[in-house]
């Protein structure tokens, strides 16, 4: 082991390596944090509003810690739907998380089973815009800045998450819906990814999943995001081909 | 509402849905390598989902009434206008809302 050789100096040294790429992390997810505190409180209160009890409003938070999962079982399990179709709905809306599975597989391939399961338990949405673009292209895949990057990223989004949804749930309703403090979310999201969209292939890929949400929106499930997320790869992967022919001729 | 076991129930297979979906991968990814090709295009998957999570918002469309417009569509295209000007991500959420209410206050005085 070579751990054994590392002397103090080199081991402080390390530390302070770990905890710079943290605060990278973090800063990188912040606006996706305004996101997500708004709409842990949306979710708290949907939550306390479809009938679970605080008890179990909470145990669903800190387990489930899915914003779209829940509020699409909420009306489900307020129904009194079959438990197969819950679990059936509950994989059908989180069929993107594969898709970011995959492409978070390299940089966390050599950790061992449990840390890979606890990062990517906690590998949320917002956590992958984050981190994604920001490492796509580097040279090496797996690096310690690139781990302790994605750590500041998903540990504040796990506890401000948990924080926020039981305000949420305590709270009830107090903010008055006229005042569409939800459209707050989104437009953290379009702080976010507004700076990331600076290729022609990328803006190209978006335009063309918003279409695609656009018009897939009616359909159940969130199967228009998963539509949405598949279009926007394959006219991510046009564009670039298309273009990059066109820059050698 | 409901039972305590159902409950607890449709708790825990949620919690199962969201650990199968988000480490599926990257717990068993070695047996299902992708090609490098497909594997790069992933990069374009974060800014999709999030502009598919953004669109339905700005300009809903439900099954009955089709599609609808909304004044967020407008005070999101604000402020768009107001990164390009400035990059700043706090200024963009700030402007949208203050877009949103203003749009929504000259409807009602006119």
């Amino acid at each position: 082991m070579s751990d054994l050789l590392t002397t103090p100096s080199s081991l402080s040294a390390l530390r302070e390596q770990k905890r710079a790429a943290f605060l990278l992390g973090l800063r990188a997810i912040a606006p996706g944090l305004v996101a997500l505190t708004i709409w842990g409180l949306v979710t708290g209160v949907a939550m306390s509003r479809s009938g679970l009890n605080d008890q179990t409003a909470i145990v669903m938070s800190l387990l489930v810690y899915a914003g779209s999962a829940q509020l699409t079982a909420l009306p489900l399990i307020a129904a009194g739907a079959p438990l197969w179709l819950i679990f059936a709905a509950g994989i059908i809306v989180n069929l993107r998380f594969v898709i970011f599975g995959a492409a978070l597989h390299p940089y966390f391939k050599d950790l061992p089973w449990a840390k890979r399961l606890f990062m990517g338990y906690l590998a949320v949405d917002i956590a992958f815009v984050a981190f994604m673009p920001r490492f796509h292209d580097a040279p090496r895949k797996g690096t310690l800045e690139q781990h302790w990057f994605f750590l500041g990223a998903v540990i504040p989004s796990w506890f401000l998450w948990q924080l926020t949804s039981m305000i949420g749930i305590s709270l009830g309703n107090v903010v008055p819906v006229s005042w569409s403090i939800d459209f707050a979310a989104t437009l953290a999201l379009l702080a976010l990814m507004l700076p990331l969209a600076n290729t022609r292939p990328i803006i190209l890929s978006v335009l063309a999943a918003a279409a695609v949400a656009w018009v897939a929106q009616t359909l159940p499930l969130r199967l228009g995001l998963l539509a949405a997320v598949l279009v926007g790869i394959v006219v991510g992967m046009w564009a670039e081909a298309k273009l990059a022919v066109r820059g050698r001729a | 509402m409901g039972d305590t076991q159902y409950l607890y129930s449709a708790i825990l297979l949620l919690a199962l849905c969201v650990v199968i979906c988000r480490t599926g991968y990257l717990v068993f990814g070695h047996y299902f390598p992708l090609p490098p090709k497909l594997r790069s295009a992933l990069r374009y998957a974060p800014l999709a989902a999030l502009a598919a999570i953004i669109v339905p918002d700005v300009l809903p469309w439900t099954a009955q009434t089709g599609p609808q417009f909304d004044l967020k569509f407008l005070a999101a295209g604000v402020s768009v206008v107001v990164f390009l000007v400035t990059r700043n991500g706090l200024l963009v959420i700030l402007s949208g809302m203050l877009a949103l209410w203003s749009l929504r206050g000259l409807l009602v005085l006119f």
